[in-house]
Order: C-alpha cells, then sequence, then structure tokens
C-alpha cells in the first residue's frame, strides 16, 4: 500500500509493522528534520545577514522617533506575528516598546472579514490606527498572502516603515516595491521556513534592542 | 543525510539536532497522541506565557499546510481562567499539550489535575526541566528561554503534528495497548487514581476520576472542597495532593 505520507517519511512506505519499529523510524525522521530545521535557520541568518542590520537600523530609528509596530499574518503566521509583537512590547529581559499583533481582535478581524473581505482585514486596520513613521511588520510563508501584501501598499500610502518575512525567496512580497525590507527564507517545506522566520524575528529584535541600549524613547 | 544518534554521545546534540532522549520523546509522544485522536479524543493547547503558541499548536491540527492531510480537533485555551475552561471543556480521552517554563503555576497545577480528567499530558519547553512524572511526555531543550521566541518551539511541535501524522495512517498501531492482562495490575487494582472533588457533604465527596463521577469516602484525609485533588483506593480518599 501507498501511504499518503510517503512523499514526507519514504522510508515508512512498508508493510505495517509493530509499534516498536514505527517509533524507531520516528525518532530518526524527527532527528532528521531537526537537523534540517537547523541548517535552514543557519542558513537564513547568514544570506539574510545584511537585510536584517539594515532593517533592524530602521526599525531602532522609527522607535527613536516614537514609532509604533504593527504585526500581521495569517494562520502560523498570525500566532508568529502575536508572539512577535508581545516579544517587543513585554520581553522578559531589556526594553518595553510599543508594539502589537493586528490579529489579536476577533471582533475587529470578523467584522472586516464579514463586511468587506479578507483581503482587508489588516489594511483596514492600518487606516484606523496608523501614523507616519510608524512600523507594518508582516509574515507569509508563501510571501504572497494577499491581505499582506494589501497592509504593505496601505503602509506606504501613510508614510510607514515596511518590513517582511518571507518564506519561497521572498515570493511576491520580495518583489514588492511596498516593502523597503524584505527578509526571506529560501526552504521547500512551510514548516522549516516558519522555524527559520522565527528566528529571523527573533534576531530583528536582539537587533533593535542592542541599538537601542542607550537611547531615550520619547 | 547522515543522521548520527545521539545516544552515541553523552552530550546533547544542541547545534544540530535534538538533545537526546527528545526525538524518542516526540516519536512516544506523537503515537500516544495519534491514537487519541484517531479514537475520537481532542487536543487541547494551553500556554499561559505564550498563548500564541497553543494557537500555533492548535492551527497546525485544525487547517494542516499540506494539502490532503486530514482536519483534526485542537483547540487553543483561553488564558483567562485557563484550568476552569479546560475543567469545563476537557472529555475522558483527550490531550493537553502546555507549553511552558516549568515554574508556570497554571502549567503546573493543569498537568496536575490532567491524571482526574483522564488527559494525557504533553509539557513542552526549555532550560530547567519539571520534575520527573510531572507530565506523561516531557519534551524538553536544555537552552533558555530564547527556544520560546526562535523557532525551536515551533520545530517541537511541527515533528509532534509531523509524527503524528504518519502513525494515522499506519492503522495497525492505533488501537490501544492491553492495559491489563494479568490477575494482579496496578492499573485496574484501583490503586491510587487521582480525583478531583465536585462537591461534598460530610465525610462523602463526589468526585470526578477519569471513569466518570463518583462518591467517595473522605473519614480518613476530613473535609474537602471543590477542585481538591484525592488520591483513592478502593473508594476511600487516602490522601490529599497540596499545593503544586
Amino acid at each position: 500500500m501507498t501511504s499518503s505520507g510517503s512523499f514526507l517519511y519514504p522510508m515508512l512506505d512498508a508493510p505495517e509493522r509493530d509499534a516498536s519499529a514505527l517509533l524507531a523510524d520516528l525518532a530518526r525522521s524527527a532527528q532528521a528534520k531537526a537537523m534540517e530545521s537547523t541548517t535552514v535557520r543557519t542558513t537564513t541568518m547568514t544570506s539574510q545577514a545584511a537585510g536584517l542590520d539594515r532593517a533592524a537600523e530602521a526599525m531602532a530609528a522609527a522607535f527613536s522617533a516614537g514609532g509604533r509596530l504593527f504585526c500581521f499574518g495569517n494562520g502560523g503566521s498570525a500566532t508568529d506575528a502575536a508572539g512577535l509583537a508581545a516579544l517587543f512590547a513585554s520581553p522578559s529581559t531589556g526594553r518595553s516598546l510599543p508594539a502589537r499583533s493586528l490579529v489579536a481582535d476577533s471582533s475587529v478581524l470578523t467584522a472586516l472579514a464579514n463586511d468587506i473581505g479578507v483581503d482587508v482585514i489588516f489594511a483596514r486596520q492600518l487606516i484606523a490606527h496608523a501614523q507616519p513613521g510608524d512600523i507594518a511588520l508582516g509574515l507569509s510563508t508563501s510571501g504572497g498572502s494577499v491581505n499582506v501584501l494589501k497592509a504593505f501598499a496601505e503602509a506606504r500610502r501613510r508614510g510607514l516603515l515596511t518590513v517582511g518575512l518571507a518564506g519561497y525567496r521572498g515570493g511576491a512580497m520580495g518583489t514588492s516595491s511596498d516593502l523597503e525590507h524584505c527578509l526571506a527564507v529560501d526552504a521547500q517545506s512551510v514548516h522549516r521556513t516558519q522555524e527559520a522566520q522565527s528566528a529571523l524575528a527573533y534576531a530583528l529584535w536582539e537587533r533593535v534592542q542592542e541599538r537601542l541600549e542607550h537611547e531615550e524613547i520619547r | 543525510m547522515t543522521v548520527t544518534h545521539p545516544a552515541a554521545t553523552s552530550q546533547p546534540v544542541a547545534d544540530d539536532g535534538l538533545p537526546e532522549g527528545l526525538a524518542d520523546g516526540l516519536a512516544a509522544a506523537s503515537l500516544v497522541l495519534a491514537r487519541r485522536l484517531h479514537a475520537g479524543g481532542t487536543l487541547w493547547c494551553a500556554s499561559p506565557s505564550w498563548p500564541h503558541h497553543a494557537q500555533h499548536v492548535a492551527v497546525e491540527f485544525v487547517h494542516p499546510v499540506i494539502v490532503g492531510k486530514p482536519a483534526l480537533p485542537a483547540v487553543a485555551l483561553p488564558t483567562h481562567e485557563l484550568t476552569a475552561n479546560a475543567r469545563a471543556n476537557v472529555r475522558p480521552g483527550d490531550v493537553l499539550v502546555v507549553i511552558g517554563a516549568a515554574d508556570d503555576p497554571v502549567v503546573r497545577d493543569l498537568v496536575r489535575r490532567a491524571p482526574a480528567w483522564d488527559l494525557v499530558t504533553l509539557w513542552v519547553g526549555a532550560g530547567t526541566p519539571p520534575a520527573a512524572g510531572a507530565a506523561d511526555h516531557v519534551l524538553w531543550l536544555p537552552e533558555d528561554e530564547m527556544a520560546a521566541h526562535d523557532g525551536r518551539f515551533i520545530l517541537l511541535y511541527h515533528l509532534l503534528w509531523e509524527l503524528a501524522h504518519v502513525c494515522l495512517e499506519h492503522g495497525g498501531v492505533l488501537e490501544p495497548e492491553p492495559e491489563c492482562d494479568g490477575p494482579v495490575c496496578i492499573t485496574c487494582s484501583d490503586e491510587g487514581r487521582l480525583v478531583e472533588v465536585v462537591r461534598s457533604s460530610g465525610s462523602t465527596a463526589r468526585v470526578r476520576s477519569g471513569d466518570g463521577l463518583e462518591d467517595v469516602d473522605l473519614s480518613l484525609v476530613g473535609p474537602a472542597g471543590p477542585y481538591d485533588l484525592l488520591v483513592v483506593h478502593a473508594g476511600m480518599a487516602i490522601t490529599r495532593l497540596g499545593a503544586p
């Protein structure tokens, strides 16, 4: 029998065995995937090092001038956006910075999605809240989420700094003129991409913290 | 890719793979999770400190990124009144995954009560690990809290999802292990079952256990109130669990 999981775990495309054999296969697969994750995260951090520094520099300058950070994304990227906003706003060590997630309020999200459409769930929130000098940071593992791209377009119109974390070598985000800083992961798997995006997000936070360490923020 | 089994060295494989024992732990946890989901259970996800992690686990299972994978019931518990929400919603045979530090009081309380609700518990975290046996499956990274932010926690629950789906495609392993095959068996001998008090009256309490509701005798432990945790043997409460 060919299992539909054979593309994930080809070695398991075999007749049914007892659980101990399966468990050994699963453990080997987990170890291999963990190593792949480390490789993708390390490669990404190296290839994006210069872009990270530039993005962090611009974000630190925006925070110094009183800017606020808005994070957004869909699905797993929505949770990563929420995590990143929480890290900036209430880190266990370091400076708290004004940051929040545009996926936090289900009333706002469902109102916009129901009344207008899912494409505008982030852009319309920026229209309501954003000021010139604020920061729009969106995540998309495909690099092509329409509502994320629309939010960047709105953000640019309003004079925000735009920063994107994308998979698929950037996808549509990589070539969008609305995006000033696009940090991209080059991986086939959505899961490995998300893990590397999270590493990039953390590195951004670290670099911003370093740059603002001795700075007074009005 | 050549995979060096971590058991070959006494050092944790921190730089390029999973630390020793964690791959086996993930495999065992995934099989239990797959068995319970296969039997109709729900995966409940809780993370008081990092609620986005609980939501991320849930969305992986409910809306898989790989087309064709079945949607499975997983729910992120709200952080407000987390334990009360869990108590109200979980059913015997469900699974609870918690993501949090070993000293997180809400997580500790939750995993402590889980056996009375017949939940299998998975505890994901980093840094100083919880005491042995604190949860059924402790999936722990040796590094500091940074793991919560830089993608390594995400890797752990991505692996849990991936491995659970592999198990679900192997129907032969999904039936639960036989629980008892002899005349004497700790599991069946009613020895030291954890229960949670629902209400009490005099020397009797109505309690919740993995088997449902039952009445137990409080003569040995004295008065008990709602949500107290008791250990019961043969209908008699024999000890009371203190604060975690």
